[in-house]
């Protein structure tokens, strides 16, 4: 009898097992991201190997500002490779020019970039930088459509959770690129990726997330290289 | 005798959890403020933090009228002044009292303090973010103690909610932001404000 019992519990969890494997599967095919990159040329680009760019995030807006960690990511990916370019970290060169490039201070416009070059402070840390583009990074991603829900429960023989989540993430970014040579705004990138993530559990929760923001930066990084360098 | 003393232990360790779990959150606000890069004035200033300042603190309560977090930012404003003072003047000398000033030898003497200090917590304002409003009256005196100029200045930070963050680590980055706006406009705009221009004029 308890033979018995023992394989039926055996069979259950196989089945079970068997299941939460197939969900995998599937919505592993599901958890996919879309990513849409536009250029927007309005000047000749190009950069020679002793020059640098800084890419700096956009916190003016009132309802949400540009993620630390999501310029750093751009940043990174812009400098690997063999056709890297050498990028000064955001919060290093903030720091460096500090007060000119706080929120409330940086410039919104080339002219704004032009009229700040005046000081002699500012333009000399520039030049010791070598930087010769300023990126402005813009954007946010946002979570949406959130449905389902997942119900979790502990028992002396043991616990688990049943149940079904899901929700969609769209990361919306810019990247405006403005030549300090000649005050001038060079080009705009923008990156659209969207993507919807499930939570499956069947006995233990499953996540399977799709790297929405990761994409968005590993799209955006890539168009701008290539930007930059002018091809 | 050995489960009495046992059954003791785990009765007062959960009555200090307890007692901690209820008691008010203290934030001690922690920050760097680099040097701000701006021309130096020829003189020298004489600053004066009073105890309001130094020992400056904000309770935020809860909905129930409960103590919920205490902000205690007096040091780090002083650590903020001492970077930034240094960068505008070419000499800044620490008062203990305001009497002190002629014999330090100094132009002027500045004296901050905190007039208003406003914290917004994303779960009450239900944004995605801690905010920081601060308000701060400005004095810059004579070494004998008269007027010279006397203005307000306010700063603002934010920091956006994250899933791992604490809400004391969002008040900190909030308030942080808050001193670094502070110290950016007043850097900049310290010789716009009409006082101290006019005696900026007569010092040259």
């Amino acid at each position: 009898m308890t033979t018995d019992n023992s394989r039926k519990i055996k069979r259950i969890r196989g089945a079970l097992l068997q299941a939460t494997g197939a969900l995998a599967i599937i919505f592993t095919l599901g958890a996919c991201t879309t990513t849409t990159v536009d250029e927007f040329r309005q000047g000749a680009t190009g950069i020679e190997s002793h020059e640098s760019i800084v890419i700096l995030g956009r916190r003016q807006g009132s309802t949400y500002e540009t993620r630390e960690e999501f310029v750093n990511c751009v940043g990174q990916r812009v400098s690997r490779g063999a056709a890297g370019i050498r990028v000064i970290p955001e919060k290093e060169f903030i720091d460096s020019l500090f007060p000119w490039f706080e929120p409330r201070t940086a410039p919104l416009r080339t002219a704004d970039l032009q009229v700040l070059m005046e000081e002699p402070l500012v333009s000399q840390k520039i030049a010791d930088y070598g930087i010769r583009y300023i990126v402005w990074v813009d954007g946010q991603t946002e979570t949406s459509n959130r449905m389902g829900s997942i119900s979790c429960a502990v028992g002396p023989g043991g616990g688990g959770c049943f149940g079904f989540g899901s929700w969609e993430d769209d990361s919306n970014f810019d990247a405006r690129v403005w030549d300090v040579s000649s005050f001038a705004s060079v080009g705009t990138i923008s990156t659209d990726a969207t993507g919807q993530s499930y939570l499956p559990a069947v006995v233990v929760p499953i996540p399977l997330i799709a790297r929405v923001e990761a994409n968005a930066c590993n799209s955006l990084a890539v168009q701008l290289q290539q930007f930059v360098n002018g091809d | 005798m050995i489960r009495v003393k046992k059954l003791k232990t785990v009765v007062i360790a959960s009555l200090a959890l307890f007692i901690s779990s209820c008691g008010v959150n203290s934030v001690v606000v922690q920050g760097s403020y680099p040097s701000p890069n701006i021309r130096q004035i020829p003189l020298a200033v004489g600053v004066y933090y009073g105890d309001e300042l130094r020992n400056f603190s904000y309770t935020e309560y809860s909905e129930t009228g409960k103590e919920e977090y205490k902000v205690d930012s007096g040091l780090t404003h002083i650590q903020l002044f001492g970077s930034v003072l240094p960068a505008m003047f070419a000499r800044v000398v620490v008062l203990d009292e305001l009497s002190d000033a002629t014999s330090a030898g100094v132009d002027a003497v500045f004296a901050p303090s905190i007039e208003e200090f406003q914290l917004a917590l994303p779960q009450k304002t239900r944004l995605d973010a801690y905010e920081v409003w601060v308000k701060y009256n400005m004095r810059l005196l004579a070494p004998d103690g008269g007027y010279i100029a006397d203005w307000v200045v306010t700063s603002y930070g934010k920091t956006p909610t994250e899933s791992m963050r604490s809400v004391e680590s969002g008040i900190n980055d909030a308030t942080v932001g808050a001193l670094r706006d502070l110290a950016s406009n007043f850097s900049l705009s310290f010789g716009s404000v009409p006082e101290v221009r006019d005696w900026l004029a007569s010092k040259q």
